[in-house]
């Protein structure tokens, strides 16, 4: 199977090396500028396209690890030439949008992945199976929080720019609204809030999220933008009414580094990282290719993406309106 | 001369460590107890040790300076009129009623008598939360934005049967664990509650009790910041304490962890089969007990007032709203 990489950020070039542990080939890149691709396509033997259109013709299918702005029209334009699609999360920034991508892509018979990537953390994937088996029972209450410093980019920070990406509740707060519709199952309502909703020109983002399920089960999902690089933290806490489950990324730490830097540089994007055997991202990735080539569901759907939009784009309704947005039936929209 | 204070009820289990924070402090004389169930009354005068009047009257007849009112929720206002009536100061327990009317007869009484009231939030004294109040009133956080908060605990039942009892303790976990937040914060931003919401649930121990057992509580202050409040009984019976009292305050300077009970040892006993966390920290009964004493003393206001309840009260209230109407309540305040 031939692989297209569209984007060769952080997510693109981690997607890139989780190709490389399939048999799938990478043949090429396509960024904004050829330059851009020019050392990751060296790195992995690969072309660069200068245009989009040009690396779908050469591939079976596509990974879009682009702005979140650019999904939906790069989605259409790879269902449109018969091409499966793997994009990073979230889908698209509306869910008119999102419902666009997944009607193309029904009508054009190909497969749309969305790249959810916390379901195939270890800690977050034992957990949901945890709960799946019974062990603590109906499943009341569910806390999530996601934390790090504000996205830095050298230049034109997208992350930053909400028509690009969302902002804080639908780029990085998407990740635990998602796992909680995973674990809790479909979304009633949503009320939300946000530091920078409030505070125009805040250097910190903070938004918090209250999610009622339809089975009653009642989420908390918080999200910052607010620590100081390098800091990436999550936690959760799963309440059933026969147990619960906690966990925090930094009790869990196997590993606490106090060596002395002299000069300590923070990535653009703070990122989790728990030495396991496998990335995350690359079970995510084998699991897609494996959808691929065997027609199985992979644990995260093009619905999926579309239903996690759906409650992000509540979310930031919410916080805009002060309300509390009841989600409709995507049915509708579907067929 | 000694401050002489007594117990009226021990309804609330808040009773058996004030009564201990009550004999620590020189110079206060602990003068007994008196309990309209006479069987705990009687229970408890006999593990303590301590007098029992055969009345709450028989207890004001005996002139303490101050009483500490720790009976059910709903009961708070009787016990507050007849202590006032007899020229006693009050500390009762939080919350400070079941609604904001009688709440705020609470506090009218207590003006009227021209006797202290103080309202039971220990929190108050809590060393760690002191420390991040200063550092707050310091500057060195910048202004504050917003709180990521928890008052979790297990099912209050074991305890009190009332404590799941809607007519005598007003609500279920709402009701329990909202106050102390939302007195924290007050206290931290000096301004009050604008707007409340709240979704709450009955999953856990859904077959042994009637009110709402999970339960999140927003509150947004009339300066903007806004706030979670996690009151949910989602501890389990076997989590290795009862609960607890934890909050992510963010700033424009980026975000402070607060766990106010977290200066503990973990305890692995053979007896139990579980580890418990055995707190080592300073106990904020004994300093909030001390302050209603000196109070007393030195006829100045406690530092935690009887609108300081009233505060919190008008928020549970509203919440319970909320989770009626499924919308955001706006905040009416009681003028006093």
């Amino acid at each position: 199977m031939r692989v297209g990489i569209a984007g060769v950020g952080f997510m693109g070039s981690t997607h890139a090396a989780a190709w490389a542990e399939t048999d799938a080939r990478i043949v090429g890149f396509v960024a904004e500028t050829v330059e851009e691709a020019q050392p990751i396509a060296q790195q992995y033997g690969a072309k660069v396209f200068a245009e989009y259109a040009a690396l779908l013709d050469e591939v079976d299918v596509v990974d879009i690890c682009t702005p979140t702005h650019l999904h939906v029209p790069m989605i259409l334009e790879a269902a449109a030439k018969g091409k499966h699609i793997i994009c990073e999360k979230p889908l698209a920034l509306s869910v008119e949008d999102a419902l666009k991508a997944v009607r193309a892509c029904r009508q054009a018979g190909v497969h749309l992945f969305v790249a959810h990537v916390v379901r195939f953390f270890p800690e977050y994937a034992l957990a949901k199976q945890i709960i799946d088996q019974g062990q603590i029972g109906r499943i009341a209450t569910l806390r999530l929080l996601r934390g790090s410093y504000r996205p830095k980019k050298p230049v034109g920070n997208w992350f930053l720019d909400e028509s690009k990406s969302g902002g804080i509740l639908m780029d990085l707060m998407i990740h635990d609204l998602d796992y909680a519709r995973w674990v809790a199952g479909e979304v009633e309502s949503v009320f939300a809030r946000k530091v920078s909703a409030v505070h125009q020109g805040s250097t910190v983002d903070y938004g918090l999220v209250i999610l009622e399920h339809k089975n009653g089960a009642i989420s908390h999902v918080a999200g910052a933008w607010a620590y100081p690089p390098p800091t990436f933290r999550t936690r959760f806490e799963l309440s059933g009414d026969q147990g619960m489950i906690e966990f925090d990324s930094q009790a869990t730490s196997p590993i606490e580094s106090l060596i002395i830097k002299p000069h300590s540089e923070a990535p653009d994007v703070g990122l989790p990282s728990s030495p396991v055997r496998e990335s995350p991202y690359t079970t995510e990735i084998k699991e897609f290719y494996a959808a691929l080539k065997e027609g199985k569901t992979p644990r995260v759907t093009a619905e999926d993406g579309l239903a996690a939009v759906q409650i992000a784009a509540a979310a930031v309704q919410s916080a805009r309106s002060g309300h509390v947005v009841v989600l409709e039936s995507l049915a509708e929209g579907l067929s | 001369m000694s401050i002489r204070i007594g117990i009226m009820s021990f309804a609330h289990l808040h009773a058996e460590a004030y009564i201990q924070n009550l004999r620590a402090i020189p110079g206060v004389e602990m003068i007994g107890l008196a309990d309209d169930d006479p069987q705990r009354g009687e229970h408890f005068a006999r593990l303590f040790e301590a007098h029992r009047f055969r009345s709450y009257e028989e207890l004001l007849e005996a002139k303490p300076d101050g009483v500490i009112i720790c009976s059910e929720n709903s009961r708070h206002l009787p016990l507050v009129k007849l202590a006032a009536e007899a020229g006693a100061h009050i500390l009762c327990e939080k919350p400070l009623a079941t609604t904001a009317q009688d709440a705020e007869e609470i506090v009218r009484t207590c003006r009227q008598a021209g006797v202290l009231l103080m309202t039971a939030f220990p929190m108050r004294f809590s060393t760690p939360l002191l420390e991040v109040k200063s550092r707050l009133d310091g500057g060195e956080l910048g202004q504050v934005y917003c709180f990521n908060s928890s008052n979790q605990g297990e099912l209050p039942k074991k305890h009190r049967a009332w404590f799941v009892d809607k007519a005598l303790a007003g609500g279920g976990a709402i009701m329990d664990h909202t106050v102390h937040l939302v007195d924290i914060m007050r206290w931290y931003l000096g301004s009050e509650v604008s707007e409340v919401y709240a979704v709450a649930n009955r999953i856990f121990h859904a077959d042994e009790v009637e009110v709402e057992t999970g339960g999140m509580v927003w509150v947004t202050f009339e300066n903007g910041v806004f706030a979670t409040i996690d009151c949910s009984w989602s501890r389990p019976p076997y989590w290795p304490s009862w609960g607890g009292l934890s909050f992510e305050m963010v700033t424009e300077r980026g975000a402070v962890w607060v766990d106010a009970f977290r200066q503990n040892l973990t305890v692995f006993t053979h007896a139990l089969q579980r580890p418990y966390w055995a707190f080592w920290g300073s106990d904020p009964n004994q300093a909030m007990i001390e302050d209603f004493v000196q109070a007393i003393r030195a006829q100045r206001p406690p530092r935690v007032s009887g609108e300081d309840g009233l505060r919190a009260v008008e928020v549970v209230e509203a919440a319970y709203q909320s989770v009626q109407s499924g919308q955001p309540v706006r905040l009416q305040r009681r003028a006093l």
